[in-house]
């Protein structure tokens, strides 16, 4: 049984819920008090990821951290399609690459501002939130051309990649730090096409786009 | 010419792509918040983006092609008139009819969404003869009337010239800008480009795109050098005095002036009517809603409203000929023609649905289809667990073919069945009492009688059990005379044997609401704080008939010498 140390309110560990739940992947959650217990700083959780850092899953002896990592695994491991993860052309594996690059963005930014205003991480929040209106408004802009392309996933193709579950969490979550997304329509468009995607799961804050679903 | 005062007090606030089937897209005028969201009839939906319950977000809700959902308890409001149709904390009572979201006027064209905060009545921007080349939308954070002046020396730099305005052309194509008013120090840059250039499509797009964006860098450090505007505070309309009382019980024939808009034979006897209004929206109905039809021969009816949720722009109505009635329906069928007016009353639901049983069964007998087809189309619709038995004397006599065909496998027909035959087929259909499923049952009565009393024999709860009587077969028995105190009015009135209690109360100045005239609709129902009543309806059941809480008072009576009402 694979297991994740996880945390309900850590987007990064949702992505990795999201896509073991679209996969229809059991496993076993392990929860690491996060905040307010900062359980992810003492010796019992750096014995299993030395960086301190959620999530980490285990499957078997192997152990992998960091979400990007961690969502590139999941799909090379359970998705026999090869959907997720596109190794097809190597322009569309070096486009997933960039877009899990730019979640990275996200975190440093939209994911500190909401840190900061919520739980008092000590951040500087105004810069965090420049920086993410910098990185959507990028992101609006590559959307809204995809779309006139016929596209509608941030990789070309069909079918959404890992690229789009870890871009996911923390543009949904951002008004939590006090970025508002009004003016970012092809973005607001796209979050509805992932959380249409069969299997998805919602977290905390992010709420279903369509009625029936939990 | 100057685009920008051609179009009046009209701005758009949305392209036409931005607002995708199932989507809520959130906008802003003037620091007032859109949620602005297309129906699945093509209809554009501008409301302020607020639940009237909690205040949350409606751009967060859910729109189902018919409704928007709010996300937080999950408050309904209809396609077009923005009437709340269901509140799940509520699921037996149907919403009052004025409760109702606040709407903007919206105008589609040229690929854009248009609309206005003020009054109404300015002249809505044309259509262009071709539809432009839409832009993709730049905001900015800079003071809109600082935006429009910078935006008269953009350079396109597409051969074409600034020609006022915010009007460029190169005398063959043109391109026009419009500036979204967002906020005091927010702006969204719109616009398109008409005539030959305009095949370029993408390129040219992603060409004006990066010229547009360029041009938002140096306004926004240029706004940056000024100290920034308050944001304008959003204005929320009052909540209007019946969200928090109860809607006015003055209804009645005559309010509304319908047209006839088609008249059209749906089965064997039955005509189905579509009404339209003459102008302006007509009210929110919920599925079970009938109105009162004031015919041109002077009889008022009543009819159930077929139509389901998101066809907000006519009501439908299904009308059987009966030989034997009093001339309602032979006035419909043998006179009435398309393009004729009618006297309508605003809708009233005394027969509203809960959705949120596991599984719904819906009995109709004959034309008693009619709610029952607006009932499965809301259930349908949310993909809930329902079933339609209609039985009729034979495949001729099935009404709306077309909304029959819709429900798929959700609707059994049952075809030339004598009393046994029905009453077997109603034991089957109800062998399976379960504590999260609820019946309707509308038809003959007898056929009502029949089904109630199976369910109630095969265990069903009468909670579970819903019914409407078409009319009240019963012979009225008013012989008695009694007294009635009004509560809240501190009056005591005699009710005199040959009259009802409701004549007695209009006839003291008491504004009430009735329909039927029968005890068959549940209009006129009253509450009663003291005294038995001496109940002749077919509106209550029979456990709230036990209760002697309520009464109708076009029939019922008293027992007691004495009845004190909540009036």
């Amino acid at each position: 049984m694979l297991r994740l140390y996880d945390y309900d309110l850590s987007g990064n560990c949702y992505k990795a819920r999201l896509l073991l739940a679209i996969l229809g992947v059991d496993y076993e959650r392990k929860n690491v008090d996060f905040f307010p217990g900062f359980k992810h700083r003492e010796p019992e959780f750096l014995a299993i990821n030395p960086l301190g850092q959620l999530p980490v899953l285990e499957d078997g002896d192997l152990r992998i951290a960091q979400s990007a990592a961690i969502l590139v695994y999941i799909a090379r491991r359970f998705d026999p399609s090869g959907l997720w993860y596109p190794l097809d052309t190597p322009d569309r594996t070096g486009q997933t690459q960039q877009w899990l690059g730019f979640a990275e963005g996200l975190t440093a930014t939209a994911s500190a501002a909401r840190l900061a205003d919520g739980m008092g991480f000590d951040f500087d929040a105004d810069a965090a939130r420049a920086g993410a209106h910098r990185l959507l408004a990028v992101m609006d802009e590559h959307l809204w051309f995809q779309e006139r392309q016929g596209q509608g996933w941030l990789v070309s193709g069909e079918a959404p990649t890992v690229a789009d579950i870890a871009c996911f969490p923390y543009v949904m979550l951002s008004e939590e730090g006090g970025i508002p997304r009004e003016t970012y329509p092809a973005i607001r468009r796209w979050s509805d096409r992932v959380k249409r995607i069969p299997g998805f799961v919602v977290m905390p804050g992010i709420f279903p786009a369509i009625l029936g679903s939990q | 010419m100057d685009g920008a005062s051609s179009i009046g007090p009209w701005v758009p606030v949305a392209a036409s792509e931005d607002v995708v089937p199932r989507h809520v897209f959130q906008g802003k005028l003037s620091g007032q918040e859109l949620a602005i969201w297309r129906a699945d009839d093509g209809y554009v939906n501008v409301w302020e983006n607020r639940c009237l319950h909690r205040g949350v977000r409606l751009s967060i809700g859910v729109n189902t092609g018919t409704e928007l959902v709010c996300q937080y308890h999950g408050w309904r409001y209809a396609n077009r008139n923005a009437g709340c149709t269901y509140i799940p904390a509520h699921p037996a009572d149907a919403p009052p009819r004025t409760i109702c979201n606040r709407t903007y006027p919206v105008h589609e064209a040229n690929g854009l969404i248009w609309t206005h905060l003020g009054d109404a009545g300015d002249a809505a921007p044309e259509s262009l003869p071709e539809e432009p080349l839409v832009l993709r939308a730049v905001p900015l954070n800079a003071a809109p009337a600082d935006v429009s002046a910078a935006l008269e020396g953009f350079a396109p730099d597409e051969g074409m010239a600034h020609r006022g305005g915010l009007f460029f052309s190169d005398g063959i194509s043109s391109l026009q800008l419009y500036v979204q008013p967002m906020d005091a120090g927010q702006s969204v840059i719109r616009g398109y480009v008409t005539g030959p250039l305009a095949a370029q499509g993408l390129a040219l797009l992603r060409r004006l795109n990066t010229a547009l964006t360029a041009f938002a860098r140096q306004a926004e450090a240029e706004a940056r050098a000024k100290p920034a505007p308050a944001p304008i505070p959003p204005v929320y309309g009052r909540v209007s005095a019946e969200l928090a009382e109860m809607p006015e019980m003055t209804a009645g024939p005559g309010k509304i002036r319908v047209t006839v808009a088609a008249k059209t034979m749906v089965a064997e006897g039955i005509v189905s009517l579509e009404l339209r209004p003459l102008r302006g929206v007509l009210p929110a109905f919920q599925p079970g809603a009938h109105i009162d039809v004031a015919l041109p021969n002077g009889l008022v009816r009543q009819y159930s409203l077929v139509n389901g949720p998101g066809e907000t722009d006519r009501y439908i109505i299904g009308v059987k000929r009966e030989a034997q009635s009093a001339g309602g329906s032979l006035a419909i069928h043998d006179h009435l023609k398309a393009g004729d007016l009618l006297a309508i009353s605003e809708p009233r639901n005394n027969f509203p649905l809960r959705r949120n049983a596991e599984e719904t069964i819906f009995l109709a007998g004959g034309i008693g289809v009619t709610p029952m087809l607006a009932m499965a189309a809301a259930m349908a619709g949310d993909g809930q667990n329902c079933r339609l038995h209609y039985f009729a004397a034979g495949p001729d006599h099935l009404a709306f073919a077309e909304r029959l065909a819709a429900l798929g496998e959700r609707l059994t027909s049952h075809l030339g069945l004598d009393p046994a035959g029905t009453t077997a087929a109603l034991k089957a259909i109800l062998s399976d009492p379960g504590p999260a499923r609820q019946v309707y049952v509308c038809g003959p009565g007898p056929m009502l009688d029949a089904a109630r009393s199976i369910a109630a024999e095969q265990g069903w709860p009468e909670s579970a059990v819903h019914f409407e009587y078409f009319r009240n077969t019963h012979q009225i028995d008013d012989s008695s005379s009694f007294e009635i105190a009004l509560a809240r009015s501190a009056v005591t009135l005699q009710v005199p044997a040959g009259k009802s209690i409701l004549q007695v109360l209009r006839e003291n100045g008491v504004a009430m609401a009735s329909s039927c005239g029968q005890g068959a609709c549940g209009t006129c129902r009253v509450k009663v704080l003291e005294g038995i009543p001496d109940h002749q309806d077919v509106y209550l059941n029979n456990t709230e008939r036990a209760a002697n809480t309520t009464i109708m008072t076009c029939v019922s009576r008293a027992k007691s010498d004495r009845l004190v009402l909540d009036i």
